[in-house]
């Protein structure tokens, strides 16, 4: 007999359904996969023998054949146990009269006939809603990101007895409660805050400009100056996540296994990963699955690069692109995979090799020759891309600050959260939600300057050498220091604001 | 371009024949009229140059003299000159001093010879607010001299960035006039080639030398009424020893002077202590020569940058949060004015968020 169960697997994000054919025959004993099943799955056959016979189920002693079709594509992981097993029992007659049709089974199966969580519920949640499928088995592991689709029939099952008596009616398992999303539900307590940093006005002042715009922030300065705990408060003063952010930035997060506790990301991603990082971590990619990388799981929060020009030169080349575009495009003989990187790079480095560069009391060593060769492994193309260059010094303000109280995150965060109202009603209808991702069209209608104010950049473009991708930048960052200050008009002093963050262009 | 017989053999004892500076000074004497050495280089040599015979003498006189204008056709169709100690424009004050160099090879401008001429010098290591200062004071001395410098980063760097636009620039290179040292500066050799004028003491191939460097400030000095040094650190500094040279030559010594502590100034304050003039503008350095040159840097600036400036020319350099500390502003609004008055030339930041008025 011939039995068919749906199950799915991944490209990317997008959730491909996988039917699992299942023909038991009279003949010599043999269990056989066909469908371009890899390593993983072929060897749930012995997960899925063990877990029937420890589930007190048969397992037929018959010739077995196993087919997943489409046949082109290849499969992979082990989520396709449950279905495996849920189709044999089916074609084995020991689940008769149960319909199944309707019904997508994921998980992996542990040998005693528990049932494991696997990675990429979400996404396959999703993609299989959207092709019609409302009904779910998977394993309680996952009930906790299951719980956020909504409108669906979802079970959760602990294990193989438990989804066979529901199937059959003999115990029907409870549906999965769908869950309100809210981001307090999962805040954890703050580790940083702007509250804790001391001094560092212009820097605290780009960090808070770079989020209201959604722009990318470089910080310069000697070693040990906070540079990386400045870096670790932009999550704190970052808009809140929507729902459907935090649906699309927990996919990119199912699909890697980096899910926390609580089954949906309620905390923009801080990604940080170290400098020895290869491209293919950065940007996403391996030789089976494709994998996303810090990038794509920077999707929605930050991308934090200490010591910048540590990093390899071609990774941080390839970081170009994704800036552009917000997404990435992996092409593998297996198949091409888009996944979203739209993230705030925040990059630190210090001013020269020993650091002392333009600090108070300190020398620098270096000769100018260093210094340039130093700064030439961050590339012009690069540092273009990042409109806000900002020194962070050594100086410590102690006395001056003592009895003045820092700002906290949350004061900055209703600032930011003020300026993004305003680029909200801006963008409203078009793509794009910041001023930093706004086109050509999009400035000439926005981004009017003043006689003056063009004048200033005219001067400074000239004085500064600027490309032409960095006027532009600057006309943008100047746009969100308006919003900040409440302006419909960019005024000159928003001009001349934007263009003191260009320190590099002046350095190098 | 002409050259006499008596110039042709002083071109080819320096670009032909290997020997040191001394030995051919000494040649070059013991022959009395250069012409002579063509045929009778063996005979002036004699106690002159030391095993000799391996380095010169393989050819007669005839053959020199070919040597001597293949060597001159060569430097022409690369778009060099050469000045020697005979020509006519060969700078007087250079000829004052006890080595002066026997020829100078040039590419570009060859009347900037006839100007006055003024040197600007510093190291590598010069703070960014010096760097903009020499820069102002380059444009503004070349307006009156041709600017002599080095080729060097830093403080050379920035004389050239001053004087290279109105054209009255001269650099004098340690190497041969193909090569670029840094390399870093081959685009910006190009620029000095075709607005000002690049000299060399030696042939167009030599390579560079650390010594040539020492033997180069000499030639920088002697071509300068007065020298500016505008950083140098003690005790070891090729800017103190253009200084140096300057004074044995009778030449001025002007220096910046620096706050007490900062390293790459300590060569400028050690300089003014031993009596060199304090240049603070460049109205010190010109009225020395006097040219009265008072210009009129007062703007009518916006309240807002007037106090800003005002405070800093008070304070000297100042960090923005204390700046903005004092005049009760936020501190990004204070950028926005700084930011305004460095591109008017009037505040330069110097790292660290700090500022200085110019």
């Amino acid at each position: 007999m011939i039995a068919k169960v749906i199950c799915y697997t991944l490209n990317g994000l997008e959730g491909i359904p996988v039917e699992v054919e299942t023909d038991v025959n009279k003949g010599i004993p043999a269990y056989e996969m066909v469908g371009l099943p890899d390593t993983a799955v072929k060897e749930s056959k012995e997960r899925v023998r063990s877990a029937l016979k420890n589930s007190g189920l048969l397992f037929p002693l018959h010739k077995i054949t196993v087919n997943f079709a489409p046949a082109d594509l290849k499969k992979e992981g082990a989520v396709f146990d449950l279905a495996i097993a849920v189709s044999l029992l089916k074609a084995s007659e020991q689940l008769v009269g149960a319909d199944v049709s309707d019904t997508v089974f994921l998980g992996e199966l542990a040998l005693n006939g528990d049932l494991r969580p696997v990675n990429g519920i979400l996404p396959i949640l999703i993609s299989a809603k959207k092709h019609g499928f409302s009904k779910f088995i998977l394993p309680k592991g996952n009930e906790k990101e299951a719980r956020f689709l909504g409108g669906a029939e979802i079970y959760a099952a602990a294990n193989l007895s438990e989804v066979v008596a529901h199937v059959s009616g003999a115990a029907l398992l409870p549906p999965v409660e769908t869950a309100e999303f809210s981001v307090l539900s999962g805040r954890r307590a703050a580790s940083a805050d702007l509250a804790y940093v001391k001094g560092q006005p212009v820097a605290r002042r780009a960090l808070e400009i770079a989020v209201s715009g959604g722009h990318n922030l470089l910080m310069v300065g000697p070693p040990g100056t906070g540079k990386t705990m400045l870096a670790r408060c932009l999550p704190t003063i970052m808009p809140d996540l929507t729902f459907e952010e935090a649906l699309e930035i927990t996919k990119i997060h199912s699909v890697a296994g980096t899910l926390g506790e609580e089954g949906i990301v309620t905390e923009r991603p801080f990604r940080t990963p170290h400098h020895t990082a290869t491209t293919v971590s950065m940007c996403g990619g391996g030789n089976r699955a494709v994998h996303p990388g810090e990038i794509s799981l920077a999707h929605g929060g930050v991308l934090f690069l200490d010591e910048l020009p540590e990093y390899k030169r071609s990774t941080l080349e390839a970081l170009r692109q994704p800036l552009e575009d917000g997404v990435i495009t992996i092409a593998r003989s297996a198949g091409v995979v888009t996944y979203p990187a739209r993230f705030m790079l925040c990059a630190s480095m210090n001013p020269c090799p020993c650091g002392n560069y333009g600090s108070a009391g300190l020398t620098c060593t270096c000769t100018p020759a260093e210094i340039r060769r130093y700064r030439a492994k961050v590339s012009g193309p690069l540092l273009d891309r990042i409109d806000l260059q900002v020194e962070v010094d050594n100086i410590s303000y102690d006395d001056l600050t003592s009895q003045q109280k820092q700002e906290s995150s949350a004061e900055v965060k209703e600032r930011v959260e003020y300026a993004r109202r305003i680029q909200r009603n801006r963008f409203a209808g078009a793509k794009i939600v910041t001023n930093a991702e706004m086109g050509e069209g999009e400035m000439r209608a926005f981004c009017k300057l003043s006689a003056e104010g063009d004048a200033i950049l005219r001067s400074a473009f000239e004085r500064m050498k600027l490309s032409a991708r960095a006027r532009s930048r600057i006309i943008k960052v100047s746009r969100t220091i308006a919003d900040l200050d409440a302006s419909e008009q960019i005024l000159p002093k928003h001009v001349y604001e934007a263009v003191s963050y260009r320190i590099y262009d002046k350095l190098g | 371009m002409e050259y006499t017989r008596e110039e042709k053999a002083i071109i080819w004892l320096c670009g032909c024949v290997q020997a040191e500076y001394r030995e051919r000074a000494a040649l070059l004497r013991a022959a009395g009229d250069p012409a002579r050495l063509f045929a009778g280089l063996q005979e002036f040599a004699r106690g002159v140059i030391k095993d000799a015979s391996a380095r010169v003498y393989t050819i007669d006189g005839a053959a020199r003299e070919r040597e001597a204008d293949a060597f001159l056709s060569r430097l022409s169709s690369r778009g060099y000159f050469a000045v020697t100690l005979l020509s006519e424009d060969y700078p007087e004050n250079l000829k004052a001093i006890p080595d002066p160099p026997l020829v100078l090879f040039g590419a570009g401008n060859r009347a900037l010879l006839q100007k006055r001429r003024f040197c600007i010098v510093g190291s590598r290591l010069t703070p960014p607010w010096a760097e903009k200062q020499t820069k102002l004071f380059s444009e503004r001395i070349s307006q009156s001299f041709a600017v002599v410098t080095g080729f060097a980063e830093g403080g050379d760097r920035a004389a050239i960035d001053g004087a290279c636009a109105g054209g009255n620039l001269i650099c004098v290179l340690p190497l041969g006039l193909d090569g670029c040292y840094p390399a870093a500066h081959a685009s910006l050799k190009e620029k000095v080639k075709r607005s000002g004028l690049l000299l060399s003491e030696y042939p167009p191939e030599e390579k560079l030398m650390k010594y040539y460097f020492h033997a180069r400030n000499r030639i920088l000095a002697g071509l300068s009424e007065g020298v500016l040094v505008v950083s140098a650190r003690e005790p070891r500094s090729g800017a103190l020893m253009t200084a140096s040279y300057a004074a044995d030559y009778g030449r001025d010594v002007f220096a910046f002077p620096y706050n007490i502590g900062v390293a790459q100034g300590s060569g400028c304050n050690g300089l003014i202590k031993k009596g060199a003039y304090l240049a603070s503008c460049p109205e010190d350095v010109l009225s020395a020569y006097g040219i009265d040159a008072k210009e009129d840097r007062r703007e009518t600036l916006p309240p807002e940058e007037a106090r800003v400036l005002a405070l800093l020319r008070e304070n000297g350099e100042m960090h923005a949060a204390e700046l903005a500390e004092k005049l009760g502003m936020a501190v990004f609004e204070l950028t926005a004015v700084l930011a305004s008055l460095e591109m008017k030339n009037l505040a330069v930041k110097s790292g660290g968020n700090r500022y200085s008025a110019l």
